[in-house]
This record gives structure tokens, C-alpha cells and sequence, in this order.
């Protein structure tokens, strides 16, 4: 993608939010909260890309969950969103699936979101590109 | 004889609001303590239950308006047309999301909406009986680089007169009126290393009209960079300005039976309460001197700037000053 527009206010991944997720008293993945990089919300059906690097790898689009007022969507099932409303002040929590969970210490949390701005357009069909990505190192505590 | 309100919209609190140094609460706190008698407010960023208005949210905008005695007089509208990334939404669609901002703004006791052009002139008609029945008045934004005297707003207006209903027309935004750079844009531009005469050049260029990708090629040929066509690009984009504006003065002269609101659009103000780009000397007798009967709200849009309050206040200070208040 060429020229994408970026408005931002507040780191998109959101500082301490990085846990372990547990099923059956394992540990079966992680997740960390994300903002929405713009001066409004949208609905989720604006989002046109959504990938995440963890330390430098790439996660499977199939292990990566959006998950907002206690819903789950896959990344293939966001363009569908087109009623949940993902406000400007609101974190989003990404889970990722990942049997085993993730280590104690520092991680590179890596997330490409890439939107477009509804009500802009560029073209008959085409609305402005907008950047929503974020990169942070977060920490997950030893206990 | 006019009747002019002044007041502001809480999205010029946007840097604070989004970055969390301020709640809804707080910037409605601001807003009466600049000295706001009602404020406005962009219903995607700040409703909690858009798109709806829930009781819940209802109920704590009627107890900050009796705490702080001041309310929310317009509902400012967004028409998301691009919202499914698979295909735009239809006519059919967009009404109805309409009806529904107008069915909003009315709970919030709002007789205004503010509406965005991608609603169609025709859809704009279909919902004036809506408007009427929920006694909220709803105009179109024109906003730089529309005037009123551009084509599509000129489509609005024939629809608007012909249609006979006083519930559809206009929210003119003054940044239309502008006769000079964005200061904040030139001055991030000069920050950035853009020599200054690689500004003045495209300032030149702008108000000689000349094309955007004519320009663009004179710039890159001149050793403009990245930060300097960032700058063109606003110039020839959201931000133009022109030599004068009385043509444009004249365009709002002619639609001023249509308006009910505006946007009272600032960049940035000086001490001694001049807006940098924006003529307000020559649009507020304008105004002062027509029947217009509604508010006028500061919106202050720099939001980098971190000094949203101080030039939210230096705006409604130079607003009352015009007005001689």
C-alpha cells in the first residue's frame, strides 16, 4: 500500500497488557490490548488488514482472535463487523492461540492494522488508506 | 436581525480526549469554563453507545448538564458510506443510518445535526419530514476545499429550496474562507528542514491556481521533499486558501436562509486574537449584519499542538470581541 494517512493520540498496544491464556489449567496461548490509532471509532468491518509479528515471527491469521465486548472474531471474520462499534478510548484485546502459552520476559509485539476512513473517499469506491499499526515491547512477569 | 450563540465542539479536545488526559466529563467542564453556552459533539468519538443513545449515557449527559449548566446543541453526524470494505453502502443505507443519527440527536435534546456529503442532495430530502417530526434541523457541512458556491453544494441548495422544508440545509465551516496558509502545517513544514522558499513557491502556485500534479512536478524539480509535499498536499487538499474570500462571502450571503449552525474552524490563534489563516474580520459582519439564527462553535483543530484550551479560549475571546460582547 502506498501513502496511508496515520492520526495518532496513544500507543496502539496498550502498555502491562500482555498475559497468558488458560484453558483447563494450561496454558494455551496469550493475548495483549491494542487502541485504535485515529480521533473516532469505526466499525470493525473498516478494518482491511490485520497481522501481528511476535519477536520477529509472524503468527497464522488463524491463531490471531479480535475479541471486544466479550466477542471473539477471526481476521478472515472482521470484514463482516459491520454492527460492532470498536470506540476511540476503548482497548481491544488479541488473543493468539498458541498451546503452551508464551515465556516470562521481554517480547517485541509487532501489529500491522491497516483501516480506511469511511467517509473519506479517493475514489468512487476507494476511502483513505489510514495506518493503524503499532509495535511495543511488553513484558510478561514471571510468577 | 441576528441572534448569534457562541459555543464549541468538544472535538477540539480531540489530542486530550483520545489520549486520555481528559474524560467527556471533563471537556464538557472545559467547555463551560471557556465560556461555551452549549457544545457540540462528533457522536462517533464520544458516545460510548453509538450508534445509539443509550439511557444509561443519556442519563449522565442530563446530570452534567444540570451540574454544569450547559447541554449539547448539535449532533454532529458521520456518513460512513466506505464502512463495508466490500462495497459502498446504498442510498436505501444511508437514509437509514441517517434517520437513526436524527432519531439520536433528538434524544440528546439536540435541534441540530450536523451531516456529511456523501449523503446524497436526494437523501438529504427524504429525510426532512424525519427532521421535521424530531424537530432536529440537519445541514450539510461544506467544508474546505466546498464552498457554497461549488458545484455539488450548489446541487444541495437547488434541492434544499425546492423541497420548501426549513429542517435541511447547511453548516457552513469558515476554514472555506481562508486566504492564507495552515500555520500549523507551514510551520511543522519549516521544523521538518523545508527551505522557506520551497513554501512560498507552492504558496504561489496555489493561489495562481495552478494544477496539483503541475505543482508537484515544479516542487520535485525545485528539491522539494517529503515534508514539503506533505504540506502541498493539504494546500491543494483540506487546507486551501485563495487571494480573498468575497466570493465565498457572497456564496454564504445566498445560503444563509439555509443555515442553522456553522463551524467556527481555527488553526491558530495569536495574543492578540487573530486567527493566522482565516479572515474572521470579514466574515463576522457578514453574519452579525444577516438574519442568522443559531451558534456558532469554536473548532479548534491543531490537535498535535497540545494547546488545545488556550486556543479554544483565545477563539471564543476573539469571537465576542468581533461581536463586540
Amino acid at each position: 500500500m502506498a501513502f496511508a494517512m496515520r492520526i495518532n493520540f496513544v500507543d496502539v498496544v496498550c502498555d502491562n497488557s500482555l498475559k497468558n491464556v488458560f484453558a483447563n489449567g494450561k496454558k494455551v496461548g496469550y493475548q495483549f490490548d491494542i487502541r485504535l490509532s485515529y480521533y473516532r471509532g469505526h466499525f470493525l468491518s473498516v478494518i482491511d488488514k490485520l497481522a501481528l509479528k511476535v519477536d520477529g515471527e509472524e503468527v497464522p491469521a488463524d491463531d490471531i482472535s479480535f475479541c471486544l465486548h466479550g466477542k471473539e472474531f477471526g481476521v478472515s471474520q472482521l470484514h463482516d463487523q459491520v454492527s460492532e462499534f470498536w470506540r476511540i478510548i476503548e482497548p481491544a484485546t488479541i488473543k493468539v492461540f498458541k498451546n503452551g502459552g508464551i515465556a516470562a520476559g521481554e517480547h517485541d509485539i509487532d501489529v500491522t492494522l491497516m483501516f480506511h476512513s469511511p467517509y473519506m473517499p479517493i475514489s468512487d469506491t476507494d476511502y483513505m488508506p489510514i495506518d493503524g499499526c503499532g509495535n511495543k515491547k511488553l513484558t510478561l512477569a514471571e510468577f | 436581525m441576528s441572534d448569534i450563540k457562541l459555543g464549541i465542539t468538544l472535538y477540539c479536545f480531540t489530542n486530550e480526549y483520545c489520549g486520555d488526559s481528559m474524560t467527556l466529563e471533563d471537556c464538557i467542564r472545559k467547555a463551560k469554563e471557556i465560556g461555551a453556552e452549549g457544545y457540540e459533539i462528533v457522536a462517533t468519538q464520544m458516545i460510548p453507545s453509538y450508534p445509539y443513545v443509550s439511557d444509561e449515557f443519556l442519563g449522565e449527559i442530563k446530570a452534567m448538564s444540570a451540574y454544569y449548566d450547559i447541554a449539547p446543541i448539535c449532533y454532529s453526524a458521520n456518513m460512513d458510506r466506505g464502512m463495508r470494505g466490500d462495497r459502498n453502502l446504498t442510498e436505501d443505507e444511508m437514509l437509514q443510518m441517517a434517520i437513526n443519527d436524527v432519531k439520536s440527536a433528538n434524544k440528546m435534546g439536540c435541534k441540530v445535526m450536523r451531516e456529511q456529503f456523501l449523503l446524497s442532495p436526494a437523501a438529504l430530502v427524504k429525510l426532512a419530514p424525519y427532521a421535521e417530526a424530531y424537530d432536529v434541523r440537519v445541514g450539510i457541512e461544506i467544508h474546505n476545499p466546498e464552498t457554497p458556491n461549488t458545484p455539488i453544494m450548489r446541487d444541495y441548495l437547488e434541492k434544499i429550496q425546492t423541497s420548501g422544508s426549513k429542517y435541511i440545509g447547511f453548516v457552513p465551516d469558515f476554514g472555506l474562507f481562508a486566504t492564507r496558509p495552515n500555520k500549523p502545517m507551514w510551520d511543522e513544514a519549516l521544523r521538518a528542514g523545508v527551505p522557506v522558499s520551497i513554501l512560498e513557491m507552492a504558496r504561489d502556485m496555489r493561489l495562481n491556481d495552478v494544477s496539483w500534479d503541475d505543482a508537484m512536478k515544479k516542487l520535485g524539480e525545485a528539491g522539494a521533499t517529503g515534508p514539503a509535499f506533505a504540506t502541498a498536499q493539504g494546500m491543494w487538499g483540506f487546507v486551501q486558501f485563495r487571494e480573498n474570500c468575497k466570493a465565498e462571502l457572497k456564496g454564504l450571503q445566498e445560503i444563509m436562509p439555509y443555515c442553522f449552525h456553522m463551524h467556527g474552524k481555527c488553526h491558530y490563534l495569536s495574543e492578540d486574537l487573530k486567527e493566522a489563516s482565516i479572515p474572521y474580520n470579514e466574515i463576522m459582519p457578514v453574519i452579525a449584519e444577516s438574519d442568522y439564527k443559531g451558534y456558532i462553535v469554536t473548532e479548534y483543530e491543531d490537535h498535535n499542538s497540545g494547546n488545545a484550551v488556550e486556543m479554544t479560549r483565545r477563539h471564543i475571546a476573539m469571537m465576542k470581541k468581533l461581536l463586540g460582547r
